[in-house]
């Protein structure tokens, strides 16, 4: 594993390095095509249309977007942004405090969104260029969380399209294809494609056929198929470990026990599921966080124990249990199979959730874009409906904390996965953000003038 | 028109500044060992602060990118403190035992010590920093030498030194300011190090492009100008201080010593129009020099298209050997060869590292002179220093974000 992940270091290091030492060409189109939806939370369509407050350096520290300053007053529990000036959104409207405050409200009404929790309880305007945020506990990483992308700025046209200051905006949708056109006034600067077009909802296979045929410029390689796409000779850029798949256990039903729970987690094969699903991709771990961030995850023990999983259950014979998947399609289904297996094996009841049935626990795959390790967790945490207080920023404090959330073994970590992209020859100046998405604002084509 | 007037800052010129050559030296910079006795005894000490004196068991781990020839040394330096502690490693009979694993991060080191005691396990973390070493080439005929000036976090555009009686200052231009930095330099002591001095802030007049680029340049009735995409900085001595008065402004940049070429503001390099002007229409460029020919002199011009061209008496020259050049280049003055050298980025795919090259115009080719000196990241940008026997080159280093700026000379061998 460990071999395996410092081969994905060095190829990830090396292309994403990769970029033409020639000045960019400035105009062309490029054609990207995903296998989920360009405008999920985390999607390409709101990185490149949408803007945040703040966005993180490689390092993951928040550094001004949107806002150009910010300070917090109450212990971390109060925080004024002082917006850019000049920034207008794609129809030339300028971006106001109000506009920020309606964004963000919208986003999470009452502080809550669908399917994680914001970590702000009030956003207020105050004067036309500061907004204010607080929180209901002190968030001293708050100018992190709120590069994610899923608290991107934006507003609706008349006729509904959504509008940003990011450096391209929604022109169209024509023959399955999200069309975007550069945004001469960014203010960032414009970008140097003319346009981007991205298919959505592509299988892999038609995904590597446009490439190898020249009808799409990047498309994307599952970290299942990425062995096989280096052994084409494609040219791939691949990411640090940045998806979590989890096993979440509510506590209700068969597992509203702990000690269910905790049999459960020790019956789990990780090492299966990494060497048979996910073709040794990625990095086995038990944490919420991947090594590359947190630096500890080693210390959240990895091995199957099934005698000891059969001694928490106690002789117990639970009722059935309907094991659902989330995202990831077959693959994912695959992996569920797995792991009810291993259920199986000590003693547990489970079987896949068909279609339209409600499961009782969940094969989850979550994205994680923050890197700095409090962040991270903190992500991780609303993400996974964890409430608990990371104390301090200091690694101790960290794992402490995450320690605590992962005690009640209602989410059980199983893999990282990186996110891959293989090139076609046109494209240049191309390297990946922290969390494995394409900077596409940055690329440009070969031949472009 | 937007004007920002500088507040003045406490230090005092006393004399309009004269502009004057950076002294250049020939150091490379040197490797450097890194140290760990201070990190091994600070894991020492935590440890000792969990598990108390005894005899304990130790397991040393590297899950990180340190080279496994480091690790015998900091065990060694990890049991010598351990000691100092009142714990003694190694007695395979001990019930303590205390696991060390060398980890890292996104941040660096990350030294990781468990105490296992029974069923009990205690943890401790130290974050460590990890230095990179660095080494360049020679090279044979002509050896392209750099100094580094400075290291700075935010993108920088261009530098220029700046020399008066007994102290010099360093102006480095970035998107939204100029850096102002001031160190002593008499002809018979080493020049102390830079101190931030001023900050110049430019204001917001229009987005940058995104490739932004910038040129600051010494100007006759006033100290310089620093050229933006769409804005112009005059920057003045007014006896207290140096002042910065930015405006909107397509005025032509200076490219060589006698020409001006206007600029794309919206793009990343110049139009082709330049003044005063050849009598024809060029190609877009990056980047332009003055070549002595032997009647007269001679424009070379990097175009967009990735050609390099020589134009003589309003005739364009193709010029051979330019095909593996990348966008940015500067003309320097030595006593070698022809006397004039071309300081060239490199092209194509970076997977093996940018690099610097000394090149001759003889006849329409291009002639390299130098070896490759390679470059610890990539060029994003090269112009003629304020002395003509050196350039300025930034270089991006990926890894760590930063950016360097180096004065670079052709010197005989």
């Amino acid at each position: 594993m460990l071999r395996q992940a410092a081969i994905s270091a060095v190829l990830m290091c090396a292309t994403i390095a990769a970029s033409a030492r020639t000045r960019p060409h400035y105009g062309g189109a490029l054609r990207i095509e995903v296998h989920g939806d360009a405008w999920a939370p985390d999607g390409l369509a709101r990185r490149l249309v949408l803007d945040g407050l703040t966005k993180l350096n490689d390092f993951g520290a928040a550094e001004p977007a949107l806002a150009l300053q910010w300070s917090q007053e109450n212990h971390d529990q109060r925080w004024n942004f002082q917006l850019r000036p000049g920034v207008r959104f794609q129809d030339g409207t300028p971006l106001t405090a109000d506009a920020v405050v309606a964004s963000l409200t919208a986003l999470c009404p009452n502080g809550v969104s669908d399917g994680f929790q914001c970590p702000w309880n009030g956003v207020y305007a105050a004067g036309p260029t500061t907004v204010i945020i607080t929180t209901a506990k002190p968030y001293p990483d708050l100018p992190e969380l709120l590069a994610q992308t899923q608290f991107a700025v934006s507003r609706k046209d008349p006729s509904g399209v959504l509008l940003g200051s990011g450096p391209f905006r929604v022109s169209g949708f024509t023959n399955g294809a999200l069309m975007l056109t550069a945004y001469a006034d960014c203010w960032q600067g414009r970008p140097f494609l003319d346009s981007v077009q991205i298919f959505q909802h592509r299988s892999p296979r038609d995904q590597w056929l446009d490439l190898s045929v020249g009808r799409a410029d990047i498309v994307q390689v599952p970290p299942e198929l990425l062995r096989q796409a280096q052994q084409q000779h494609m040219n791939v850029l691949v990411s640090r470990p940045v998806d979590l798949v989890a096993l979440a256990l509510p506590a209700q039903g068969v597992f509203a026990d702990a000690a269910m729970r905790q049999s459960a987690a020790l019956a789990v094969d990780r090492a299966a599921l990494y060497n048979v699903i996910f073709q040794k991709q990625g990095e086995v771990d038990a944490s919420l966080l991947p090594q590359s961030v947190s630096g500890y995850s080693f210390l959240f023990v990895t091995d199957r124990d099934l005698n000891r999983a059969r001694t928490f259950r106690r002789g117990a014979f639970p009722t059935a249990v309907l094991l659902g998947t989330e995202s990831g399609g077959a693959t994912m289904h695959l992996a569920g199979e797995r792991l009810a297996l291993n259920l199986h094996e000590v003693g547990f009841n489970v079987r896949m959730a068909s279609t339209g049935e409600p499961a009782a626990i969940m094969l989850r795959r979550v994205h994680l874009e923050e890197t700095d390790p409090r962040a991270a967790l903190d992500e991780m945490l609303a993400a996974f409906k964890l409430d608990v207080t990371v104390s301090g920023a200091n690694s101790r404090s960290i794992w402490q904390a995450e320690d605590s959330a992962l005690q009640s073994n209602t989410v059980v970590p199983l893999l990282w996965l990186p996110r891959a992209w293989a090139l076609g020859e046109r494209v240049r100046d191309i390297r990946l953000s922290p969390d494995g998405e394409p900077l596409l604002a940055d690329v440009s084509m070969e031949g472009a003038k | 028109m937007c004007v920002l007037y500088n507040p003045p800052q406490l230090m005092i010129l006393k004399a309009r500044l004269l502009v004057v050559a950076i002294a250049l030296a020939s150091l490379l910079p040197s490797a450097q060992a890194v140290s760990w006795d201070q990190p091994a005894a600070a894991l020492a000490r935590q440890i000792a602060s969990l598990s108390g004196p005894g005899p304990v068991q130790l397991v040393l781990n590297n899950r990180s990118a340190l080279p496994a020839t480091e690790v015998p040394q900091i065990r060694q330096l990890l049991e010598q403190d351990l000691r100092s502690f009142g714990i003694v490693p190694g007695s395979g009979d001990s019930t303590t035992l205390v696991r060390v694993t060398l980890s890292e991060n996104l941040r660096g080191g990350l030294w990781i010590a468990e105490v296992k005691e029974g069923t009990e396990t205690r943890v401790t973390m130290l974050p460590v920093k990890l230095d990179a070493s660095s080494a360049a080439p020679g090279a044979p005929t002509l050896t392209l030498r750099q100094t580094t000036i400075i290291t700075e976090s935010d993108p920088v555009l261009d530098a220029q030194v700046f020399s008066s009686t007994g102290e010099q200052r360093l102006l480095v231009l970035e998107p939204q300011r100029v850096m102002v930095y001031v160190r002593t330099a008499t002809p018979t002591t080493p020049p102390s190090p830079w101190k931030e001095e001023q900050v110049l802030t430019i204001p917001f007049l229009a987005p940058l492009s995104r490739d932004v680029r910038g040129r600051i340049a010494a100007a006759q009735d006033h100290l310089f100008d620093a050229y933006l995409p769409g804005v112009l900085c005059r920057g003045s001595n007014n006896w207290s201080a140096i002042t910065l008065t930015c405006s909107g402004s397509d005025d032509p940049w200076p490219i060589t010593a006698t020409q001006k070429a206007f600029y794309d503001s919206a793009r990343d390099y110049f139009m082709g129009v330049v003044v005063p002007g050849f009598g024809m229409q060029l190609a877009p460029f990056y980047e332009a020099a003055d070549i002595p020919r032997v009647n007269g002199s001679a424009t070379l011009l990097n175009n967009v298209n990735g050609s390099a061209v020589l134009v003589q008496s309003n005739i364009t020259i193709p010029v051979n050997g330019a095909d593996n050049w990348g966008s940015d280049f500067a003309a320097v003055h030595s006593a070698c060869g022809s006397g004039t050298q071309l300081i060239v980025s490199g092209s194509g795919s970076a997977a093996a590292g940018d690099s610097l090259r000394a090149y001759e115009i003889s006849g329409r080719e291009a002639l390299p002179v130098s070896a490759p000196l390679q470059v610890p990241g990539v060029v994003t940008a090269i112009w003629p220093a304020s002395s003509e026997d050196n350039a300025t080159v930034v270089i991006h280093k990926a890894a760590s974000d930063e950016y360097e700026v180096w004065s670079v000379a052709a010197s005989c061998n």
